[in-house]
């Protein structure tokens, strides 16, 4: 779903890439047009048309003029190494941030992590 | 800049005010019933009274009387019926009421302000002339069947359907024109300034008004007054109207193009 | 390209300035929010935009020129007004058959399909039409009209539910296949804000914002702490608005870079993304005080301005 207070055209990215990370738009499969994200998301075509662009950009969906958007070859492996990097910064940090609050040190989260590890 | 060149033709489109002004007078025939129907069937109803009126006079004469003048006389007095008059009332509400109702609509609808009022012209044109052929119609069936066999009169009184067909169809064509004008003007005086407008409009008239007779009665002028009437006759005066029914359709004009619609 | 260009357009009414010293420009086939309080100047705005108002000063440009008895202009727009008066005598299929006489692009098959979807009684007096089925007409005109300048004032008022959601679906399919210039003028922002492109925020006449409304999407954020906190943080920072609570606060600041992120949450305070419709009333609020305390409206990321309401 779109959330408020992010670009929406970063949301739609993000959901296509999440789609090719979970195997549900695998590599040189065809990706929903712009107006079909549209209508399904009920946002502004053109702004999801920005957010297949943002992914057009960088390599991830290639075009095939008169047919579509498809999944780039290798696109899937390079969207995890990106978002492993990402994966530190954005839940790590937060998580150490959160546990200083309330107390709670280093050596209790991995023990925390291990417990939950069923 | 070939995107302006290549949108040139989708928005770029000229279309002349004739066209736009005929599809107006389409909008205001929309629903025929309002502008038609109905003042005919009034004036069909308007006419069975009346017939049964004349139907009362006529079988309460006694025949000794009816016959000895030879044939059918008209029942008198019925020659100053107004019968009619209520039709050109009717037809100055339609007026006030095209302009002010279907001026904002028309707005909302894209249409200019001149091409409503030609438009709404045209309408007054197209209506008066079906009236005023309708009424002679009937004049002349009136006085072919000598009051409808009753001596009635209802289409040809003193004021209209008398004389030769040119001056019958012109003098009630330009009557409606006269009543139609007049409306649409006193509507786009409220359409630009409202209330207030309203006000200045009627007190103005009131004090003309007052202020002519006034100034007639101190001259002494009543009479000549009078004989201006008399020397004019019916049509003559109909013929006079035409000049306050230009003033009223120029002004009415020139007050609608800086109007605003009701909110 | 942009179809409309105003430059520093006034209109007065009386003592009252309802649109004051605006320029704008607005971009060819692109959906526009047009947001604001009641009264804000809005219709006034699309009034004077579509002919059927005059304004006091300024210049006024669609598709290249003046648009007041302008047919050639005249013929491209189409302006769904929810105060729209109809003929006295008009029943709602009247509409219909009168509306391709004067828009060009209509599309009666789209109007019989609109006209089924939000179950529209044609044979009904307009007179006689229910707040919700008055809308209904109006905005199954404004999608099946197809007019390259479509304005859509308040289009909804008195829809449920159901039916607006069949709006907003009709109106970006629609707008999908046939791309047109939409001005989409509400005070309903949160239901409408994903279908915008653009957005125009009024307030007293004046334009608050004008902006894409994907950078207004991330352009604030809310820290929300201690008091104490709150204050260090926004020190020397835009403050958009401010409200306190005992020892608590919140403020709403224009954009934050990921450092500012990262030291808000170092400062314990929790960070909460903006959406448009809060923006929209924090902006507004700030306009309000700056004019009450200086009689100028504050424009968005150069007031300092902080309301604060202690409870």
């Amino acid at each position: 779903m779109i959330e408020d207070g992010r670009p929406i055209f970063v949301q739609i990215a993000e959901q296509i890439e999440n789609d090719i990370i979970d195997g549900s738009l695998p590599e040189e499969g065809q990706v929903p047009s712009t107006n079909e994200f549209a209508a399904f998301h009920r946002i502004n075509p053109a702004t999801a048309g920005r957010g297949v662009n943002v992914l057009v950009e960088n390599g991830t969906l290639y075009k095939k003029r008169g047919i579509g958007m498809f999944v780039s070859p290798g696109a899937r492996e390079r969207l995890l190494a990106a978002r492993r990097d990402m994966f530190e910064k954005q839940y790590l940090r937060p998580l150490i941030a959160e546990a200083a609050k309330l107390g709670i040190t280093r050596d209790q989260i991995a023990k925390l992590l291990q417990k939950d590890e069923v | 800049m070939t995107t302006l060149a290549a949108d040139q033709p989708a928005t770029a489109r000229v279309a002349s005010s004739a066209p736009r002004a005929i599809n107006v007078l389409r909008l205001h025939l929309t629903n025929k019933w309002t502008t038609l129907g109905t003042p005919l069937l009034i004036l069909t109803f308007i006419f069975a009274v009346n017939y049964v009126i004349w139907l009362l006079i006529y079988t309460s004469t006694p025949e000794a009387a009816r016959t000895a003048a030879g044939g059918n006389q008209y029942v008198e007095g019925t020659q100053y019926s107004g019968s009619t008059f209520y039709i050109f009332i009717y037809m100055l509400v339609i007026a006030i009421q095209v302009v002010l109702r279907t001026f904002p609509f028309a707005l909302g609808f894209s249409i200019t302000r001149r091409d409503f009022y030609l438009g709404t012209a045209l309408l007054f044109g197209v209506l008066a002339a079906i009236y005023s052929v309708i009424l002679t119609i009937m004049s002349y069936i009136e006085e072919a069947t000598t009051g409808w066999g009753l001596g009635g009169h209802m289409f040809s009184t003193v004021w209209f359907g008398t004389g030769s067909l040119g001056q019958r169809l012109s003098s009630e064509f330009f009557a409606f024109l006269f009543f139609f004008f007049v409306g649409a003007a006193i509507s786009t005086v409220y359409l630009r300034w409202r209330a207030t407008g309203m006000i200045v409009l009627w007190g103005s008239i009131v004090l003309i008004g007052v202020a002519a007779a006034a100034l007639i009665t101190f001259a002494n002028g009543w009479p000549a007054v009078g004989t201006w009437f008399l020397n004019a006759g019916v049509y003559g005066v109909v013929l006079w109207s035409l000049v306050i029914t230009v003033i009223s359709a120029f002004f009415g004009f020139r007050i609608l193009r800086r109007a605003t619609p009701v909110n | 390209m942009s179809v409309v260009e105003i430059a520093n357009l006034t209109k007065r009414y009386g003592s009252v300035l309802a649109v004051n010293d605006v320029t704008l420009s607005l971009e060819q086939d692109i959906i526009h929010g047009l947001l604001g309080r009641n009264g804000a100047g809005k219709t006034t705005l699309m009034q004077l935009l579509t002919g059927q108002d005059f304004a006091s000063s300024g210049s006024i440009s669609v598709f290249g020129a003046p648009p007041v008895e302008n047919a050639r202009v005249l013929q491209n727009i189409c302006f769904i007004k929810e105060s729209q008066k109809y003929p006295e005598d008009f029943r709602a299929k009247h509409v219909f058959t009168n509306a391709p006489l004067f828009f060009e692009n209509w599309d009666s098959a789209f109007a019989e399909q609109l006209v089924a979807e939000f179950r529209l009684p044609l044979n009904r007096r307009i007179k006689k039409l229910s707040r919700g089925q008055l809308s209904s007409l109006g905005v199954i005109v404004g999608l099946a009209s197809r007019a390259p300048l479509t304005f859509f004032d308040e289009p909804y008022l008195g829809l449920d539910a159901v039916a607006r959601q069949l709006f907003y679906d009709r109106l970006l399919e629609d707008f999908a296949e046939h791309p047109r210039t939409v001005i989409l003028s509400t005070h309903l922002i949160d239901e409408v804000q994903n279908l915008l492109q653009h957005v125009i925020v009024i307030d007293e006449g004046r334009i608050l914002v004008d902006s894409d409304a994907e950078e207004l999407r991330g352009s604030a954020t809310t820290v929300a702490g201690t008091a104490r906190a709150v204050d260090a943080f926004t020190l020397g920072r835009t403050v958009l608005s401010r409200q306190g609570l005992g020892a608590l606060a919140q403020a709403t600041l224009s954009r934050l870079s990921d450092e500012d992120r990262a030291a808000a949450a170092a400062a314990g305070l929790d960070i909460t993304p903006v959406s448009l419709q809060q923006l929209v009333v924090s902006l507004s609020e700030t306009a309000q005080a700056a004019s009450a305390h200086s009689g100028t409206s504050a424009q968005l990321g150069t007031s300092t301005t902080s309301t604060q309401r202690e409870k």
